[in-house]
């Protein structure tokens, strides 16, 4: 039997939240269970564990590093495991490697797992983590920048270029936040905000506000992935992977030549979309994870759903928010669903399955075929764009 | 000079000379002798052609603020007594960019295009960090 292509046939995922009292084995095996029960396969079929490597979590890293996962669950028949960090693209690496032990014939399905707890770690000690980890301790650190910060700067210069407004950016969050108002599995669950709730929050970084910057949670979510042939003897529940395309741009923001990552979108989609035999006007969603509302409208610029500069217009129409006609990130992105650290890529893959099959509830995107998903790690470091799609060609 | 609370510059073996130029009150700029490229931050060996005959050419000092955000708040306790910061990335006519801070200014005098230049703080007796101000018409 041909062992080629990636497809998704099984997810597991609890709801974002801040919860302490949750310890992070207890969210990953609610998750890893939920998505074996999913796919409804029997959990000795799973012979490898790709986890997603949980970011300032260095007792879940041990664990999952060195094989804890397959030992704790009695997975019989698992023939390897590994760790895959590339920050918030660490998902998008967990599927390149799965992909590789399907096609060399080790495993027929492969669990990829996440889990998160920031809730019990003190806030100043998360502020020094996302103003180290990703960001230049000889050049940047020193300057008090934060990540907001970091963030701040190149938003201030997206509308300088763009002329684009500050009431239209407040727009893309409130678009977001009404996606995770209708999402069980938001941190913002049943909690729609306001145009002038996102003008009226505190100024943290100019020009972003609180509403738009992000509320660091806990959570974690699973896939159960396998090949193509597989997959489709599995019924509705598969969803294939059509293509893939990636770029790298920079570790650190201020080294960056392609500043709003447009180059970076525009050359991974095409080639993800190549691939896929598809166009961009064929995907009935587009899901951007980039955590700040900038990249949720250069990345469309990127794409070429419209022209540069013209983003941030699209999502003030309303055209990207629920009921739009150009649905995006229904996931939320983590401003709109909280901030689970890598694990935010997880839940961008999780919600593009529940879309493509029809799942996704009161946020469900009309007749969803096909769908375009961006990840990205560090401090928007690379680009690395995936077309899924209900059928496998 | 009071004890210095915020966090240093993790200086290397390859960035010693800028930092060994800040104390100078001099803005040094890594250059490669083998392909001409002005390098930044430094490193140990050219980017472009992984040259390691690399030297050090002294910066005007003067800059254009290509990007700002003045934060608010959000910042580790060390700096809180610093708010409000202003936050740039400055470009040098040398073809370099830099992540700073700009100082002897007021958060809403500062935009995009802005003419700065350099100006130096020993912050403690080993250290002394590059930032940027106006210049003054």
């Amino acid at each position: 039997m041909s062992k080629r292509g990636l497809a998704i046939v099984g997810i597991g995922e609890v709801p974002t939240s801040r919860d302490p009292e949750r310890t992070r084995w207890d969210i990953l095996l609610d998750v890893c269970m939920e998505a074996v029960r999913d796919a409804g396969i029997d959990k000795n079929q799973i012979g490898a564990v790709i986890s997603n490597n949980p970011m300032a979590q260095p007792s879940m890293q041990n664990d999952m590093s060195l094989g804890k996962i397959p030992e704790v669950m009695g997975l019989e028949g698992c023939r390897d495991i590994a760790i895959c960090n590339a920050g918030g693209a660490s998902t998008t690496n967990c599927l390149r490697l799965a992909e590789q032990h399907i096609e060399s014939g080790q495993a027929d399905f492969v669990l990829v797992p996440h889990t998160t707890i920031q809730s019990d770690i003190p806030a100043q000690q998360l502020i020094n983590f996302f103003a180290t980890a990703p960001l230049d301790k000889q050049f940047e650190y020193p300057y008090g920048v934060t990540f907001n910060g970091s963030m701040g700067l190149i938003t201030q210069r997206y509308m300088y270029e763009t002329g684009a407004t500050e009431e239209q950016l407040a727009a893309v969050t409130v678009a977001l936040r009404a996606w995770g108002a209708l999402d069980p599995l938001s941190i913002f669950y049943g909690k729609p905000i306001t145009l002038e709730d996102v003008m009226n929050s505190r100024m943290i970084s100019t020009p972003l506000k609180a509403k738009e910057c992000n509320l660091l949670a806990d959570g974690g979510g699973a896939m159960l992935v396998t090949s193509h042939d597989i997959a489709r003897e599995m019924g509705e529940k598969a969803v294939y992977k059509r293509g893939h395309g990636t770029r790298f741009m920079s570790a650190t923001p201020f080294m960056r030549e392609d500043v709003f990552h447009r180059k970076a979108y525009r050359e991974s989609s095409q080639d993800a979309l190549e691939q896929s035999g598809l166009s961009i006007h064929d995907m009935d969603l587009r899901q951007i994870y980039g955590a700040y509302p900038y990249t949720q409208c250069s990345a469309l610029e990127g794409y070429g759903v419209c022209e540069e500069g013209q983003g941030a217009s699209l999502w003030a129409d309303g055209r990207c928010g629920p009921g739009g006609d150009l649905p995006c990130t229904t996931m939320g992105d983590a401003t709109g669903r909280g901030h689970t650290g890598s694990g935010v890529s997880m839940a961008f893959y999780l919600d593009t399955v529940r879309q493509l099959r029809g799942q996704a509830g009161e946020r469900q995107v009309a007749n969803c075929e096909n769908a375009i998903l961006t990840t990205s790690g560090g401090s928007v470091m690379n680009t690395c764009t995936t077309v899924f799609g209900r059928s496998p060609q | 000079m009071s004890e210095y609370n915020k966090p240093l510059p993790e200086i290397q073996p390859y960035s010693k000379g800028f930092w060994d130029g800040t104390r100078q009150h001099k803005l040094l700029i890594q250059h490669c002798n083998s392909c001409d490229a002005n390098i930044f931050y430094p490193r140990r060996d050219c980017p472009k052609c992984w040259s390691q005959d690399l030297g050090w050419i002294e910066a005007s000092g003067k800059a254009e603020v290509y990007t700002y955000s003045v934060t608010l708040e959000g910042v580790e306790e060390m700096f809180v007594e610093d708010l409000p910061i202003i936050l740039a990335w400055i470009d040098l006519p040398e073809g370099i960019r830099m992540h700073t801070n700009l100082v002897e200014c007021e958060p809403e005098d500062v935009h995009i295009g802005m003419e700065v230049e350099v100006v130096f703080r020993d912050v403690t007796d080993e250290v002394t960090l590059p930032f940027f101000r106006p210049v003054k018409k």
